[in-house]
C-alpha cells in the first residue's frame, strides 16, 4: 500500500535542544583537522579552553542533522519505517547569523514544509523540514535553513 | 573564476566511529561492512555530515574569517566509501558590493570522488571584508 505524505505538509515538529559541547567539536576535530580551531588540549584549563571558543563552520551541518534527528519520529511523524526502509538526506540550506560557541545550548524548532514524489530510477518521497536553531540562553538566531529527507517507496 | 581545488584522502573507515557517536547514529550502514553489502553497496557508506565538513573547511579556509560564511546549499548525489579520494572545487559565481564596504561573494561548490562522480553540489555565499 502506498502512503500519502502529503498530509504531513505544515506538521510542527517536536522541539529539541542540543549542547555544542566540548566533547562533541574536539571528537570532530580529531577526524576534521581545522587548524584554525585546534581543539583544547586541557593544559589551559577546562574552563578558559571552552570559554568563548567559536566551533567551526565545519561543525554546523552536525548541530543542524542531529538537532534535526531529535525533532521527529520516521514512524509518527514521517510514516516511515526506519528498519525496514531506506532513507538519505536530499538538500541542506543554511543561512549563518553568528559562529556557534562550543559549550553553548541550542534549541531546534522545525516543521514539514513541503512533501512531493519524485520519480528517479526509484519513486521517492521528498520531505522538506524547514528550521531554526536559536541560542537557549539569549534566544538569538543561530542558524536558519532547510532540510530534505529522500524516503524511497 | 575558478577557485583551487584540493585532494583528500583516502577515507578512513575508523573515523567513521567518532562521527557515528558524536551523531548519535550508530546505523550499521556506516559502520558493519557485511551489513552494507548485504545492501548491495561497496562498503560502509561515509556519514554524509561529513562528506558536508570537509567541503565547508575547504570553503571557509579560502575566506578571510572562516565565519565571514553566510550560507551554504548542498545537494547529496552519491555516496562516498573508504579509501576514497575527495577533491574539493568552485567558482566565483558573482560578487556584489555592499555599502558598508567589502562585499557578498557568491560560489559554486562541489565535491568529486577520484572516479569524477559528484559527491556534493550547491553554493555558498560569504562575506569579503574591505581590502581582500
Amino acid at each position: 500500500m502506498t502512503v500519502d505524505r502529503t498530509a504531513l505538509i505544515g506538521r510542527p515538529l517536536r522541539a529539541a535542544t542540543y549542547t555544542v559541547s566540548e566533547i562533541d567539536v574536539n571528537d570532530f576535530l580529531g577526524v576534521v583537522a581545522e587548524p584554525d580551531f585546534a581543539p583544547a588540549d586541557g593544559s589551559e584549563g577546562r574552563a578558559e579552553a571552552a570559554s568563548g571558543r567559536f566551533a567551526p563552520p565545519s561543525f554546523a551541518p552536525f548541530v543542524a542533522v542531529l538537532g534535526l534527528l531529535k525533532t521527529f519520529d520516521w514512524q509518527e511523524d514521517f510514516l516511515f519505517d526506519y528498519r525496514t526502509g531506506t532513507a538519505m538526506f536530499g538538500e541542506q540550506a543554511i543561512e549563518f547569523h553568528r559562529p556557534l560557541l562550543v559549550g553553548e545550548s541550542v534549541a531546534i524548532s522545525a516543521a514539514i514544509s513541503d512533501v512531493y514524489e519524485k520519480q528517479g530510477k526509484q519513486t521517492f518521497d521528498v520531505i522538506e523540514v524547514t528550521f531554526d536553531i536559536k541560542s537557549r540562553e539569549e534566544g538569538d538566531l543561530l542558524m536558519s535553513g532547510q532540510q530534505s529527507y529522500i524516503l524511497f517507496k | 573564476m575558478a577557485l583551487p581545488t584540493i585532494e583528500l584522502g583516502p577515507m578512513d573507515r575508523f573515523d567513521y566511529i567518532p562521527i557515528a557517536l558524536i551523531l548519535r547514529d550508530t546505523n550499521p550502514l556506516h559502520l558493519d561492512r557485511v551489513y552494507a553489502q548485504e545492501r548491495g553497496l561497496p562498503d560502509v557508506v561515509q556519514q554524509g555530515p561529513l562528506n558536508q565538513a570537509y567541503l565547508y573547511r575547504y570553503f571557509t579556509s579560502l575566506l578571510h574569517d572562516p565565519w565571514d560564511l553566510l550560507a551554504t546549499k548542498m545537494r547529496f548525489a552519491a555516496n562516498v566509501f573508504p579509501d576514497d579520494i575527495l577533491t574539493c572545487g568552485g567558482e566565483v559565481l558573482a560578487v556584489a558590493p555592499m555599502e558598508a564596504g567589502g562585499g557578498i561573494v557568491t560560489c559554486a561548490v562541489w565535491q568529486r570522488n577520484q572516479k569524477g562522480e559528484t559527491i556534493l553540489k550547491g553554493e555558498a555565499k560569504a562575506r569579503i571584508p574591505s581590502g581582500d
